[in-house]
């Protein structure tokens, strides 16, 4: 308590400071007045009088200076001073200042986004209750819906039996959540009852009815998803997620209890979802509605949910305190193992052996379904390495301007310290000095890094929404950075200023400047060489990264882009029976036809460069079964001319191949290489699903070129594209049951680029059905970038942090070369008064500046040529080190030296004989 | 005539004594207050009276506030707290308890 109250004595003191010290200043006064009165008055002279007082008082400056010490404050009070001293000294020489923040702001700034981005991506678990206890059944992504045995039995999603059963048996789980494992894939049509708004499209998961109480989650408003919501019969219901709500509804209240019309059914909102919550995983485009598993089938005729053998969701559970893993693992395995074997559905014969493979792995479900974590991760960690390798270069390049500012001011140190400075006053001062720099530098870094992480975000993520990741650099990312900033700061700042304090100040000012060989000490040369190592390495992986890019974008996908439009559609969202999708297809083609302007329209369930595929076994007919398995596509006559796809043989698709005509398919070049021994002819052979019933399902009509769906990486894609209508011969199912006949696609080809193209088809759909919203629009060309999304960002950033690190070692080398010229400048003068010409002062000043160079680049070539076996992996037909781009790497190094090495070299030219040697 | 200078730590002793007599003073009042009493034998390093009593300010023993001299000059004028009067007897108790010991060993020899 006392303590507490002696603080606050002390603290008012502090800011009280000039009225204390004038408060003791006339108290001392009177003192000193009183006393010389009472000598006076005892008949003292004046001068002796005063003599006494004084002799007897003590020194009045010194008993101020030892009552204001007696307040605590002293230390504060020079440290202030210090750092008066300190800015001024930095203001006094802005190009060292203004680059070494500049240093520090890009080395730190970047390194921040990047940790933040892999903290927010790979590190941050969900915004759920007690994440610790959540373990996910599953290790990968199995995505999306499946049927038939895994090669290596690790499985990681599961049927909507399986998810009961697990559900039930084991009580190790305060709760089993079950989620849909391919939302991205399927997004709803939504309208809000009795209002004017269009319907559109909306991302929505499905569900079981705990999954809100699994993750411990209460509503924003309203209430969430419960197992009522869940069972058969129940009405339905759905969940909004809170930035939905926010963007489209302004967070109006009685959006909770109103009637939604989605996929053409009636939905109640029954509540919000909490503001945080992005749903159980990190994606670029979150859930806009929760809906139960059960609702499933009547809102996206999704008959595989009831199917015990198609599986389809990602499970979650919340396990109970000091569950132990492992044992759980293996009774989940077991009781798989068990379902699978008890049923026909999942093992043919062929697959039984499969069996014994069969397992699960429990993984840290804290975080969720981690597959944006895997699809980024290599990327991040390279970036991380990279970033790493950038600040490594600043803080070089830091260290290596304190040391010539620290040699540079050897003389006034020498001055201060034989002037009367305590080794540790000098120290301490230019300790200051670096720490001002380093949180100068530390908060231009806070600047850069947020500007860096929205930069990452839109690299990373264009064209979404509602990414839930933030850029605010998190505080540990940015205590770490600055923290590095300050030791290099101190170490380096401080070291040479311990080293000039002990030298004795009258050998230090004698000495003067005169030398030959004060250049730049081994430590400089050595971090100049080093910087030029890694920036060579930086620029020839940028290099790498930039030719990988090209290759991916000038890959011959054999398709056509040009004027070009791809619409995404769901009839089946806007309440159409597979009965009436013919005629529905007829009418898009009509009235698109109607444009002015329109070539092609071309409708299908899929198009080139798209992340999208469906994949079956095949047998061609009259061959055993190989085992393989190709992609299929459904396709109108239109739509090969609209991508842009070439007949090769045979025909493509045609008018006539309407569902009564006999069902044919046309196959891709892969496709016969896969199936077909060269030279056979696969015109009229018949393949089909293996096993007895289906193999002569399709008669092949033609062959086309392989153009590039998915992914340009998927070499010898087999594919075969099928009448967008036609059902084979084996399917016996009645057309209500056949979801194939949904399709997603329309293809539009024009004559000329049409600026707005999106409201005319959004126009047109709406004018056959206002159910019929586009889901999503782009133009063909735009579809095919985003799949180079992370390769483009990739290589910008490659190439960013590249010309950062060349920036970074060019200004070392130019601060070394400068150093150096400035301590040599008498030497200079000698030699040119004895007769060395400009030419041969440059040329000796560009020599040393190229050699650090060129020994940092004999380092630097073999390590480049390492680091790319280790990026390997993440460049496209990349496998070595090209000439080109090591070339282009040199050539900018050797060029960004030469300049950095020519400014001091010419002044060191310029120098007048006489005028260096009288500088002194 | 020969002054002593004071035993080292009694500053504060004096000091809080000086004051409990006799109330409120300033600096120089105290300083002659302890020679006085001392019958001029303990001189007090005058200068030293100011950090001594900036430091019972901080520690709450004594208070100071702006008054006037008799003679009609502004004065800091100190005054003991109830925390400087519990001081007063620490310090008291604890001097006399060394006194006596030092005294019991001069004796004894």
């Amino acid at each position: 308590m006392n303590a507490i109250r002696e603080f606050l004595r002390r603290l008012r003191m502090l800011f009280h400071r000039r009225q204390f010290q004038a408060d003791l200043e006339e108290e001392i006064r009177l003192h000193l007045d009183l006393r010389e009165e009472e000598q006076t008055e005892a008949g003292v002279a004046a001068a002796a009088a005063r003599r006494a007082v004084y002799r007897r008082f003590g020194n009045p400056t010194a008993i101020k200076e030892k009552s204001y010490m007696t307040w605590g404050w002293a230390w504060l009070e020079s440290l202030f001073q210090d750092a008066r001293l300190a800015v001024r000294q930095l203001w006094k020489t802005p190009g060292f200042t203004i680059t070494a923040i500049l240093t520090l702001a890009l080395g730190i700034g970047a390194n921040a986004a990047i940790f933040t981005l892999v903290n927010a991506v790979l590190l941050e678990n969900l915004p759920v209750a007690d994440p610790k206890m959540l373990v996910r059944i599953g290790d990968h992504d199995d995505c999306c819906v499946n049927r038939g045995a895994l090669e290596d039995g690790d499985y990681s999603i599961f049927s909507t039996d399986t998810y009961e059963r697990f559900k039930k048996n084991n009580p190790e789980f305060e709760e089993l959540a079950a989620m849909q494992s391919g939302f991205r894939f399927n997004p709803v049509i939504a309208r809000r009852d009795g209002t004017d708004e269009a319907a559109h499209s909306v991302s929505a998961e499905f569900v079981s009815g705990n999954y809100f109480r699994t993750f411990g989650l209460s509503a924003a408003t309203g209430r969430l998803l419960q197992d009522g919501d869940d069972v058969r019969g129940a009405p339905l219901t759905a969940v909004m997620s809170y930035s939905l709500w926010e963007r489209d509804y302004g967070r109006d209240s009685s959006v909770v209890g109103s009637t939604f019309w989605i996929n053409t059914k009636a939905v109640t909102i029954v509540g919000i979802a909490p503001q945080k919550f992005y749903g159980d995983r990190l994606w670029n485009e979150p859930p806009g509605l929760y809906m139960t598993i059960r609702s499933m089938p009547f809102i996206q005729d999704a008959e595989y949910v009831r199917e015990a053998d198609v599986t389809w969701l990602y499970l979650i559970g919340r396990v109970k305190p000091g569950t132990a893993v492992v044992p759980l693992q293996q009774k989940l395995s077991a009781q798989l193992k068990q379902i699978f074997s008890t049923s026909s559905v999942f093992f043919s014969a062929h697959d039984r052996p499969l069996l014994d493979r069969v397992k699960v792995r429990l993984t840290p479900g804290g975080a969720g379904i981690q597959i944006m974590q895997g699809s980024y991760k290599s990327n991040l960690h390279l970036l991380q390495w990279i970033a790493g390798l950038v600040l490594l270069i600043a803080c070089a390049n830091i260290a290596n301007l304190l040391l010539v500012r620290g040699m540079g001011r050897n003389a006034e140190m020498s001055l201060r310290t034989a002037l009367g400075a305590g080794r540790g006053r000098v120290v301490r001062q230019l300790l200051t000095e670096s720490i001002v720099l380093a949180v100068t530098g530390g908060a231009a870094a806070l600047a850069v890094s947020y500007g860096c992480t929205e930069l990452l975000l839109k690299l990373a993520f264009p064209y979404s929404k509602d990414v839930p990741i933030h850029a605010s650099p998190s505080p540990a990312v940015l205590g770490f950075a600055v923290g590095l900033s300050l030791l290099t700061g101190v170490l380096f700042g401080v070291a040479p200023a311990w080293l000039s304090s002990r030298v004795q100040p009258a050998d230090a000012l004698r000495s003067g400047s005169r030398t030959t060989t004060g250049g730049a000490s081994l430590l400089q040369r050595t971090l100049v060489v080093l910087q030029a190592a890694l920036s060579l390495v930086l620029l020839a992986g940028a290099g790498m990264f930039a030719k990988s890019l090209n290759k991916l974008e000038h890959f011959d996908m054999k398709l056509n882009s040009t004027n070009r439009y791809i619409v995404r559609f769901d009839p089946q969202a806007a309440g159409y029976a597979t009965t009436q999708v013919g005629a529905l297809y007829r009418t898009i083609q009509e009235r698109f036809h109607q444009i002015p302007g329109m070539v092609k329209v071309g409708i299908s369930s899929c198009t080139p460069m798209e992340e999208y595929n469906s994949d079956g076994d095949v047998q061609i007919q009259g061959q055993p079964f190989q085992y393989k398995r190709s992609s299929y596509i459904r396709a109108n006559e239109e739509y090969f001319d609209a991508v842009g796809t070439r007949v090769v043989m045979g025909r493509g698709i045609r008018v006539q191949d309407t569902p009564s005509a006999v069902a044919i398919a046309v196959v891709n070049e892969a496709f016969v290489k896969t199936f077909f021994k060269p030279g056979e002819d696969p015109i009229g052979a018949h393949f089909g699903s293996p096993g007895p019933i289906s193999p002569g399902d399709f008669m092949i009509a033609g062959v086309v070129e392989d153009t590039t769906y998915m992914d340009v990486r998927w070499k010898n894609h087999a594919m075969y594209i099928v009448p967008i209508l036609q059902r084979t011969a084996s399917d016996k199912r009645p057309i209500e049951k056949v979801g194939e006949l949904y399709v997603g696609a329309i293809v539009l080809e024009t004559t000329r680029p049409i600026g707005n193209m999106e409201a005319i088809t959004r126009q047109t759909l709406s004018g056959i059905n206002p159910n019929l919203s586009v889901v999503k629009f782009q133009t063909f060309d735009a579809q095919i970038a985003d799949r180079f999304t992370h390769e483009r960002m990739l290589s910008r950033l490659m190439t960013l942090f590249g010309a950062l690190a060349l920036l970074l070692a060019s200004v070392g080398l130019y601060g070394v070369t400068a150093y150096t010229v400035a301590r040599r400048t008498s030497e200079i003068g000698i030699r040119m008064a004895l007769g060395a010409d400009r030419s041969g002062v440059v040329a000796m000043i560009l020599r040393s500046a190229m050699a650090q160079t060129m020994i940092g680049m004999a380092i630097g070539i073999p390590v480049a040529f390492y680091g790319v076996k280790l990026v390997q992996s993440q460049l496209y037909e990349v496998t070595t080190v090209s000439g080109g781009a090591l070339g282009l790497a040199v050539g900018t190094l050797l060029v960004a030296a030469c300049l950095a090495g020519l400014i001091p070299a010419r002044r060191a030219a310029s120098t007048d004989p006489a005028q260096a040697l009288r500088a002194e | 005539m020969n002054r002593d200078e004071i035993p080292p730590g009694t500053l504060y002793l004096l000091i809080l004594k000086t004051l409990a007599l006799h109330g409120e003073l300033h600096g120089y009042e105290i300083a002659n207050s302890i020679q006085r009493s001392s019958d001029d034998v303990l001189q007090v390093e005058e200068g030293s009276l100011y950090p001594a009593l900036q430091r019972m300010l901080i520690k709450g023993w004594v208070t100071a506030e702006w008054g006037t001299t008799a003679g009609n000059r502004r004065a800091r004028y100190y005054k003991l707290t109830t925390l400087g009067r519990k001081q007063l007897a620490l310090e008291l108790s604890q001097f006399e308890r060394v006194i006596g010991a030092i005294t019991r060993v001069i004796q004894t020899a």
